[in-house]
């Protein structure tokens, strides 16, 4: 077994490929003084959206010959602080004079180009993303038995069998188990005050919502053996009765 | 190809090594062609249960040093015929055991049959470990007591993950579980767990549940297998849950508390 650190010394760089999403801009008018304050107009409401996003420019729908000015388009865009790296489909001349302000063709996996848009539309507002980091719901059709610990990172947990005494469900998230809550349940991560924990059958060793934390013994009038409901309200926790 | 059944718990002293003894001589005995290997290396006790301690030269740390071959470890059962057992060292610690040297005993002992018991130490450790990794099927014996339970969840969650057959991605192992040193009595005055409650929680089937007997400690003693001991409650319900476990379908039994008559009361006789 090596440390990262001695491999780092044998080696000093990997290179690998990657994928990854990134959000297109596709310009319909090649003036920037039309461009960039139709932009800052589209994010007012969102202010901050596009804050720091790498960007990829697509040329598919600008006239072949009128090149916009990307040394001025490049500059004006940092300063509203988006981040162009790149451009996408554009003919040959338009590829070279983006390629000169230092932003160079990228190919789109799969080598396919977007299709272009017959009407001049307005600039596309991408759907609402959830908060980054955010993980589908994890479901775990099993018991979770003693020593067991599950983790939903950045996502809902979804128990469908029975968590047994010293078996622990975590979840940024929710947690919902739909057996008997016999272990620990930890809901909301470090900060999510809103996060829920819900259980058929609820008779936990303990229950924490965004570190806020009650043990069995802590439960006091909680309806426990029955279906039940967690949530924070302030600093204390709330058990009410399902259904 | 031979099944391999591996006889675990977690919790020590629940009755690993007394139903390992009992299960494979009951396999035998209906016929199966059967080995009974110990794996609690440094702590031998299966073959002082199984009356063969005298008979022991070489253990499995030898076969798998290369010090004896695997026929001469093989100690042949004298009262069954189909039975053999592969004692653990004594001398040794669990760490002489390997990976690649239990696959090669395993391997070798499917050719000639039809049921390889691994009887496992408690904990979770590394002869533990080695036990339960090649099992087709796992007997887990529980008392009905919840520290017991707890270990025994605990090791259906090793078993789901870290067998072979889970790593390999393969049909899981299939468990039974095996509830011994039951007391009706002491269950109705609720100083242990119920047979449900235990159900309840490690939600496995049901191969058997084991009165608490006398004549388990007796059997242990004189090293003779308890289900041989037909008179016995402890030896008859082994004998059903063998029976079960080939699929056979029998009633539970001696799960109710007995009514005890006025006779019995004045005079205190005992269950055998």
């Amino acid at each position: 077994m090596s440390s990262p650190a001695s491999e780092a010394r044998l080696e000093p760089f990997r290179l690998r490929g990657a994928n990854f999403n990134l959000l297109v801009l596709r310009l319909l008018d090649p003036r920037v003084e039309v461009i960039v304050p139709a932009l800052a107009d589209q994010f007012r409401r969102a202010p901050g959206f596009l804050r720091n996003a790498p960007i990829v420019l697509g040329l598919d729908d600008l006239d072949p010959v009128a090149a916009p000015d990307f040394n001025d388009l490049t500059a004006q865009l940092r300063a509203v602080q988006i981040a162009p790296i790149g451009t996408t489909g554009g003919g040959p001349e338009l590829r070279a004079a983006a390629q000169a302000a230092g932003l160079p063709p990228l190919r789109a996996a799969g080598g396919e180009t977007p299709q272009p848009i017959a009407q001049p539309a307005p600039v596309p507002i991408p759907e609402p993303l959830p908060p980054s980091g955010w993980q589908p719901t994890l479901v775990v059709d099993q018991a979770v038995r003693a020593g067991q610990r599950i983790w939903a990172q950045g996502g809902d947990l979804v128990v469908r069998g029975t968590v047994n005494p010293g078996a622990e469900v975590i979840a940024d998230g929710n947690v919902h188990v739909y057996g008997t809550l016999r272990g620990r349940a930890i809901a909301g991560g470090a900060d999510n005050l809103n996060a829920r924990i819900f259980a058929l059958n609820f008779e936990p060793e303990l229950v924490s919502i965004a570190g806020y934390y009650a043990v069995r013994d802590g439960l006091g009038d909680a309806p426990l053996g029955r279906p039940v409901q967690v949530c924070l309200i302030g600093e204390s926790m709330r058990f009410d009765r399902l259904g | 190809m031979a099944q391999v059944v591996v006889v675990t718990s977690g919790k020590g002293g629940v009755g690993k090594t007394t139903s390992s003894a009992a299960f494979a001589t009951g396999l035998a005995q209906a016929g199966k062609k059967t080995v009974v290997i110990d794996f609690d290396v440094g702590l031998r006790n299966l073959d002082l249960i199984m009356g063969v301690e005298r008979r022991v030269v070489f253990d499995i740390v030898n076969v798998i040093s290369g010090e004896a071959k695997l026929n001469q470890a093989l100690i042949r059962d004298k009262r069954v015929d189909t039975l053999s057992i592969l004692p653990a060292s004594q001398t040794r610690d669990k760490d002489a055991l390997t990976k690649e040297g239990v696959a090669t005993i395993i391997e070798e002992l499917s050719k000639d049959f039809d049921f390889i018991l691994c009887d496992s130490p408690a904990g979770i450790e590394k002869g533990a470990m080695l036990a339960l990794y090649f099992a087709d099927q796992a007997v887990v014996v529980t008392n009905p007591e919840v520290s017991s339970v707890r270990d025994s969840d605990r090791i259906l969650g090793v078993l789901q993950s870290k067998s072979k057959r889970a790593e390999e991605k393969k049909d899981p192992v299939k468990e039974h579980l095996l509830v011994t040193r039951y007391d009706p009595a002491r269950v109705e005055r609720g100083e242990m767990l119920k047979l449900e409650d235990v159900q309840d929680i490690l939600r496995i089937p049901l191969l058997g549940v084991i009165p608490e007997s006398e004549s388990v400690l007796k059997a242990s003693n004189t090293g003779n297998p308890v289900i041989l001991d037909g008179e016995s409650q402890a030896g008859q319900a082994y004998k059903d849950a063998v029976a079960r476990f080939l699929g056979e379908d029998r009633p539970m039994r001696f799960i109710e508390a007995e009514k005890r008559g006025f006779f019995s009361r004045l005079f205190g006789g005992r269950a055998a």
